[in-house]
């Protein structure tokens, strides 16, 4: 057998069934993420609760889901939700796991992004007779969000590559479908090739994207050109005043 | 307008306020003054109940400010309130700064308060700078700009905590400018300050705070011809000597 075949490779690189795994890959990852944040955020509220009926559930989720390999709630996952008489597709099972790992660490995450906010603008809504539930939607999520684009985005990253942990249920993601090609056709380096390549493929795109997200949240705190962007008829007026 | 009635706070084992009683009617403007750490800001904060008190009782338009019954949100409509350091909201425009709380707490129609938004942004000479966020204006711009966000709320009265202690020494001006129109048109005011300048021009009465008690409390005249307390008339002669 010869080291390597090129012909192998972009055999394996233009196979649709590999393709087909790459985007089964973004589509959890995707999924996992904002639902996984959306909990998280969940999280991150009632841990910053004085409230400890509140505090104490988040701290002991963060705690166990933390302290725990993904790959073995994925399984207890698996095996154990037949066991309760819920039937389950391997998707549902594989996002699930990731969501409930992924919550955990984005709910660190959010904490100190909402921690980061000014308490005198939170001082400053609460004068001005907005509710908590305001203050917080309005005030405190917007600006932590921006505060934590960059560690976001490095979760979206590991995400995108953690996935693959749930080749361990079986579930055919990118990782899994190259293993099973390699079984029958032992092309080991070419096929992992092309994986590594899909990954870093996916990992780019979402730089990218990140990127672009991170500039639309930092529009408002540049100090340069950002009213032209909004109302150029303003800009002439607007420029001599600014510091 | 408001009343103070033996208004009592403490931080653990320190008592911040000891009983501090006040009338302060409607159109009257009452600077307080007192050394730094008298607890100025914790009176003033207490009177829309951004800090809790344990002991006697405060009365803004006939409303309790220490019940179980407050609806703080009413309250706070009532008196508007600005910063030693603007607390702008960072990432909203001047505009909606100002129309948040009306559009959110007071539910107004959104055409209304936008009229009324660049109105007040007209009156204190920011209507260029609608569409900026905070960070492109200098401080007494985002000063200025943050009175006409307490402003938008319509309130029947406005607490100011020394809101020109923050600014460079050459927009302390403009600030004081604004708040000497708005005493003259009546609106009703207490605002925590140094500067004497604008309380010998506007002020009808001077609170004197330290270590927690209103020391003094006399009409603006009487104090500046110096018919007052003792410690007052040697606050106010230091701060001849020292301005800002
Ligand atoms: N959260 C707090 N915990 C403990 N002490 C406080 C707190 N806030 C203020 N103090 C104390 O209360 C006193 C009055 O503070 P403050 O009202 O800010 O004074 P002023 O505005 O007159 O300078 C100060 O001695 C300050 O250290
Ligand atoms: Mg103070």
């Amino acid at each position: 057998m010869q080291i390597w075949s090129w012909h192998g490779f972009f055999t394996y690189l233009g196979s649709p069934y590999i393709f087909r795994g790459a985007l089964i890959t973004v589509y959890m990852t995707a999924v996992s993420m904002v639902m996984g944040f959306l909990l998280g955020l969940l999280i991150a509220v009632m841990k910053r609760s004085q409230r400890r009926l509140l505090s104490w559930p988040a701290r002991f989720y963060v705690w166990f889901f933390r302290g725990t390999p993904l790959l073995v709630q994925l399984v207890v996952i698996y095996a154990g939700l037949p066991k309760l008489d819920i039937r389950l597709s391997v998707m549902a099972c594989s996002i699930i796991g990731l969501t409930l790992n992924e919550a955990a660490y984005l709910a660190e995450i959010i904490r100190a992004g909402l921690n980061a906010v000014p308490t005198g603008q939170i001082a400053a809504a609460r004068a001005l007779g907005l509710s908590e539930r305001q203050i917080a939607w309005r005030i405190a999520f917007p600006q932590a969000f921006r505060l934590i684009i960059p560690p976001l985005g490095n979760s979206v990253n590991g995400l995108l590559k953690t996935t693959s942990v749930t080749s361990v249920i079986s579930m055919e993601e990118l990782m899994q479908r190259s293993q099973i090609l390699v079984q029958d056709q032992f092309m080991v380096l070419e096929l992992f090739s092309v994986a590594a390549l899909y990954y870093l493929l996916m990992t780019t795109a979402w730089d990218f994207l990140q990127r672009r997200i991170e500039h639309y949240a930092e529009r408002p705190y540049r100090r340069q050109q950002q009213s032209a962007a909004v109302d150029p008829i303003e800009l002439p007026v607007t420029t001599q005043d600014a510091r | 307008m408001i009343t103070l009635d033996n208004v009592a706070k403490s931080y653990g084992a320190f008592q911040v306020l000891k009983g501090c009683s006040a009338e302060i009617g409607r159109g009257e403007v009452v600077v307080v003054c007192g050394p730094s750490g008298s607890g100025k800001s914790t009176l003033i904060k207490c009177i829309n109940a951004l800090e809790t008190f344990e002991g006697g009782q405060i009365w803004v338009d006939g409303m309790a400010v220490r019940s179980a019954q407050t609806d703080h949100s009413a309250l706070r409509a009532k008196a508007g309130m600005v910063f030693q350091s603007f607390e702008l909201f960072s990432h909203l425009s001047i505009l909606d700064n100002i129309m948040l709380a009306p559009r959110l707490v007071q539910k107004r129609a959104k055409d209304e308060i936008r009229e009324h938004a660049k109105t007040l942004l007209r009156r204190v000479g920011l209507e260029s700078h609608a569409d900026k966020y905070p960070i492109a204006l200098s401080g007494g711009q985002q000063q200025r700009a943050a009175i006409a966000r307490a402003l938008a709320m319509k309130p029947d009265v406005m607490l100011f905590d020394e809101p020109t202690s923050a600014l460079d020494p050459e927009m302390v001006q403009e600030v004081l400018q604004v708040m000497t129109e708005l005493a003259r048109e009546g609106m009703t005011m207490m605002c925590v300050t140094h500067e004497m300048g604008f309380a010998r021009q506007v002020a009808t009465r001077i609170l004197f705070v330290d270590a927690g008690e209103i020391v003094d409390d006399c009409p603006a005249a009487d104090f500046f011809a110096g018919r007052c307390s003792v410690r007052a008339q040697a606050f106010l002669r230091f701060e001849a000597d020292h301005p800002g």
